[in-house]
């Protein structure tokens, strides 16, 4: 009798324990959510503010509208509780006359920001896969057109 | 003497380089991310160390140059391989590199040598944000230093070029988190040994088309670990020749400075069988 009921209370604990196992972390949460996302953007804004070969593209933005425009496009990414509501990324960035070599800066800059605030080594790679089609985006338009 | 007029090109192209770092500044030294150039492969193109790989050499982007330096030993079991070179990478477009080979032949004696003047284009694509990432046309034209022994086992010139399609791929956070690096290279070559046993054969003229691949994880951003397998043409009836097999470990220290060691498997060569041994390699770049 004791084994029986020995028996039917480990069942029910392994039966518990199946149906409480968390659910797969979203990347959003594997990122540290909210708080570290605007920990890296700011820590990216610095980045881009120290380099003189970005820093001529932001002369004319808004950085506090850039800043929470990042963020939010950042959780839609990594599938947090966000919808990123800024223009599509080739009308945003056309016809400003980046090339390859701005971007790889911007995406150095990002990896150590990601880096510098601590978030570990698969949740950068899964991010960076996330946005690595942007590229294809932001480099539509950058010819200007020719002039005459 | 044949020696000393050989080496002066590598000297020139060692002390051009050296003058564009100088001269250039902040042009040279790339934006591309760490490890996106590779290594040097052991004919003096950016790959990793057997093959050729779609990447242009150091981390250069559109507007930038690169240059990087190596030096390469494997000590196999009755041969060793030494080889130096240079490489020059122009904007992320066209890369001319510069190698020169010594193998030392321990149980037949003497030596053989070769220089390699490379260049590789790349023609469309991108490591990372390309879907079908990089793809670049190659060509590495090899001169033997002393043919003597070459000519005398059946090759038929000391002299070859290899033209080369390589396309290389880095898939983002693919297998368990980690990001995944593919390499495919198919090379028309003449060449017996990589061209330290000269060129065409008695048994095989010709060109022969051949596969090279290779593999490689991040396990960190800095560490690479992974296989290469390159096939070989067999020319010459005096002796088989095998294809090359290698597992790799790469560490980036910075982007100024990566360390590979690899355990080599390059089958039978000029008759002696099993030639196994290490591999290490230096490569500085700027």
């Amino acid at each position: 009798m004791k084994a029986l009921w020995t028996t039917a209370l480990a069942m029910v604990l392994l039966l518990g324990g199946c149906a409480q196992r968390p659910a797969e972390p979203t990347l959003y949460q594997q990122l540290g959510g909210k708080p570290r996302l605007a920990m890296v953007v700011e820590n990216l804004m610095y980045r881009i503010a120290d380099d003189p070969q970005l820093i001529g593209f932001f002369t004319h933005t808004n950085i506090d509208h850039f800043v929470a425009s990042l963020e939010q496009q950042l959780c839609d990414l990594a599938d947090g509780p966000c919808r990123y509501q800024g223009p599509p990324m080739d009308r945003a960035h056309q016809h400003m006359g980046i090339d390859n070599a701005d971007f790889n800066r911007l995406v150095g800059h990002m990896e150590q920001a990601l880096i510098d605030e601590g978030i570990p080594l698969g949740a950068r790679n899964r991010l960076l896969r996330r946005l690595a089609p942007l590229h294809g985006e932001i480099m539509r338009y950058q010819t200007p057109p020719p002039t005459t | 003497m044949t020696t000393c007029r050989s080496v002066l090109p590598a000297w020139m192209l060692a002390s051009v380089l050296l003058a564009l770092c100088l001269i250039s500044g902040p042009a040279l030294a790339g934006s591309r991310l760490l490890a996106t150039g590779g290594v040097s492969q052991i004919e003096g193109a950016a790959g990793g160390g057997l093959s050729p790989w779609g990447v242009l050499a150091g981390n250069a982007s559109e507007g930038e140059l690169a240059a990087t330096a190596f030096a390469s030993v494997a000590p196999l079991r009755d041969y060793r391989l030494t080889v130096g070179g240079v490489a020059l990478n122009l904007h992320d477009r066209l890369e001319l590199s510069l190698a020169r080979q010594r193998l030392d032949l321990d149980t037949l004696g003497g030596r053989l040598e070769q220089q390699v003047a490379g260049a590789k284009l790349r023609l469309v694509g991108d490591l990372i944000y390309h879907p079908w990432g990089i793809w670049s046309l190659g060509v590495q034209h090899k001169q033997l230093e002393d043919g003597t022994l070459p000519l005398a086992v059946g090759a038929t010139s000391t002299r070859g070029s290899d033209i080369y399609l390589s396309g290389s791929k880095l898939l983002l956070a693919a297998v368990a988190e980690r990001n995944l690096l593919l390499n495919l290279t198919l090379r028309s070559t003449s060449a017996n040994q990589g061209g330290l046993l000269g060129f065409g054969g008695d048994r095989e003229g010709g060109r022969s088309l051949v596969a090279e691949g290779a593999a490689g994880m991040f396990l960190t951003r800095r560490w690479v670990v992974g296989a290469e397998y390159r096939q070989m043409p067999d020319n010459l009836s005096f002796a088989r020749e095998d294809d090359w097999r290698s597992l790799y470990s790469a560490y980036f220290f910075s982007p100024h400075l990566s360390l590979t060691a690899a355990a080599l498997d390059l089958g039978s060569i000029a008759g002696l069988e099993r030639q196994r041994g290490g591999y290490l390699s230096i490569q500085f770049a700027f």
